[in-house]
């Protein structure tokens, strides 16, 4: 139908398609500009392990004609790399299941309880989140040695029972639970464990996952502490265990293929599993700022 | 909570009940944090060495010859450019990828999953990949600048190009990170865009100026913050990449404070360090904190 407007809006729309056209255009040149420097790394590490001592020296070989998997083969079997993952992973599985137990009641009894001083606690606790940690680190040392636990997986626990992060995440969730849902369910009878494990538990599942997962991360990977309070070898964790198998290579030059393979050996898992845990990342860490919007 | 007449033995059953639910947590944080930042504060008034039981008490000395010390001076600075040089570009960059991200299309997802990547990954194991990347002689980065005709870099064995290399693998790492805070930002935003900017046909960049950039401002703020507070606190990429080094050149406040005490078992002197450490912080934190009244709307 050639009405008036019909006509008007022609050269409009086109104009509209082209426009977007080149939006799109650049918005998908930055996107994939950005992208490969970011995911560069990742994957030079993987072409690094692929190749030979004399192909990693030449860098005009970009990849290798023929993949060396056996490099991966010796980091598995030969290097004590998957003892440390071994370390790290058992020791995180621990740290992370406290931190969930101890944050999950003190959340629930500065939010549902009560008391004289909550309001005090939580500013307290709060006013730690911001503190640099390695200012307490020479104290804690002090402590640990004291106690006769550095060198001691049990020494790097006790000291990581309390993640204060983790209470701010739950702290923001148990917020949005109705207050009459956790009275009702007392005036029942109910206990506070049962309130907190059959009522608050299921309702705020998904910050507890994010809580979980970020915490796992950042013990999995911490460095510094753990760092500090071990100089057994049999117990370092992946981060320290890395650094000294890239320092063992020294003056004679290192084996770069080696170290890359061993570097890929602790990566690769990690970016698996954040493939498939993506979604609470993500929705977790913006969600929960504590902001209004 | 109703409280009865009889309620005397039920109030200190209650009192059992929070301190139940407190103390796990509370222990902890008392032995590990609290105990420790006043404990710092103590031993930043002392000459103890670590090595020998006994100390004297030495009052402000420590402060003194730190205030004294050319090395404390470059630490400061070098902490600020880091601060500021990693905090700017995490920032701005985080909010361009939101932008770009923020419609759904095909692929959205992809590139958040590699963006934000770098954040999961231990920053020893990719600091390690970098130190291989950044390798003068036969490194990539090299013979990519030589691709584009650019002149080679030393990248960590120069003291003038340490502190950049840092810096690139800090926001490398942080940028996925921020890009998620904006995109969740954004989110809440688009609906009350929609309304109020389609009657009065703004054109765009007046529109992100005029509504979007004050609308996400408690983000920013709080980026601000976070970025700078991990600025601080960064320690594994320096350690692996520079150990502090060329000639100073990336010895942060929190390198130094390492140095002083795990390596020079200096520990009056370190703790002083980390002293400052905390007051810089309390002081930052408060300046946003007041400056964001003034453009921060909640």
């Amino acid at each position: 139908m050639g009405t008036l407007l019909g006509v008007d809006m022609k050269p409009e729309n086109t104009k509209n398609v082209f426009i977007n056209g080149i939006e799109q255009f650049f918005r998908f040149l930055i996107l994939i500009i950005v992208s490969i420097f970011t995911a560069f790394p990742f994957i030079w590490m993987v072409i690094s392990s692929l190749k030979t001592k004399k192909e990693i020296m030449d860098v005009a070989v970009l990849f290798p004609p023929n993949p060396k998997w056996g490099n991966f083969l010796y980091i598995l079997t030969k290097s004590p790399i998957p003892k440390y993952i071994f370390n790290s992973f058992a020791v995180t599985i621990l740290i992370v299941s406290i931190q969930i137990i101890t944050g999950a009641m003190i959340t629930y009894a500065i939010v549902f309880l009560k008391f004289k001083g909550r309001h005090t606690l939580f500013a307290i606790i709060m006013g730690t989140y911001m503190l640099p940690v390695a200012a307490t680190y020479i104290p804690s040392y002090i402590i640990l040695a004291n106690w006769n636990l550095l060198n001691h997986f049990s020494g790097l626990v006790i000291s990581s029972t309390v993640s204060i992060f983790g209470i701010f995440l739950l702290r923001q969730s148990f917020m949005q639970i109705p207050k009459g849902l956790v009275e009702a369910a007392r005036m029942d009878g109910g206990s506070n464990f049962r309130i907190l494990w059959e009522i608050v538990c299921p309702m705020t599942k998904s910050s507890f996952i994010t809580f979980g997962l970020m915490s796992f991360i950042s013990t999995y990977n911490n460095y510094m502490w753990p760092s500090l309070i071990t100089n057994d070898e049999n117990k370092y964790m992946v981060s320290q265990g890395i650094r000294s198998f890239f320092i063992e290579g020294g003056a004679y030059g290192t084996k770069w293929q080696l170290v890359m393979a061993g570097s890929a050996v602790i990566v690769i898992p990690l970016l698996i599993m954040f493939a498939f845990t993506q979604k609470w990342f993500i929705n977790g860490i913006g969600g929960d700022t504590g902001m209004k919007g | 909570m109703k409280k009865t007449g009889i309620s005397k033995e039920s109030k200190i059953k209650d009192t059992g009940v929070i301190l139940l639910f407190v103390l796990p947590a509370l222990i902890p944080l008392i032995i590990f944090w609290i105990y420790p930042i006043i404990c710092s504060m103590w031993i930043s008034f002392t000459n103890w060495d670590f090595m020998t039981p006994e100390y004297k008490f030495v009052f402000l000395n420590n402060y003194i010859s730190l205030f004294k010390d050319k090395r404390f001076y470059e630490a400061l600075l070098n902490t600020g450019i880091f601060t500021i040089g990693t905090m700017v570009p995490t920032i701005l960059g985080g909010l361009l990828l939101a932008l770009l991200l923020q419609k759904n299309f095909k692929g959205n997802g992809f590139f958040k999953f590699i963006l934000f990547s770098p954040w999961i990954t231990p920053s020893v194991a990719i600091s390690i990949v970098w130190t291989w990347i950044f390798q003068p002689e036969d490194g990539i980065a090299n013979m990519i600048l030589g691709f584009f005709h650019l002149p080679a870099l030393k990248w960590m064995s120069s003291s003038q190009t340490a502190m950049i290399s840092v810096i690139i693998v800090t926001v490398w790492k942080s940028l996925g990170y921020a890009m998620i805070f904006y995109l969740t930002a954004l989110q809440r935003v688009s609906h009350e865009l929609y309304e109020a900017s389609s009657m009065d046909g703004a054109g765009k960049w007046r529109q992100f100026k005029d509504m979007t950039l004050p609308l996400i401002s408690p983000t920013t703020f709080f980026l601000m913050i976070i970025t700078m507070v991990n600025s601080l606190q960064a320690y594994d990429q320096i350690q692996i990449l520079t150990q502090g080094g060329p000639s100073g050149s990336t010895s942060t406040l929190l390198y130094m404070y390492y140095q002083l005490g795990f390596e020079e078992f200096n520990m009056g002197k370190a703790t002083a360090v980390a002293v400052i450490m905390i007051l810089i912080t309390v002081i930052l934190s408060f300046i946003q904190f007041f400056a964001s009244k003034k453009w921060v709307h909640y």
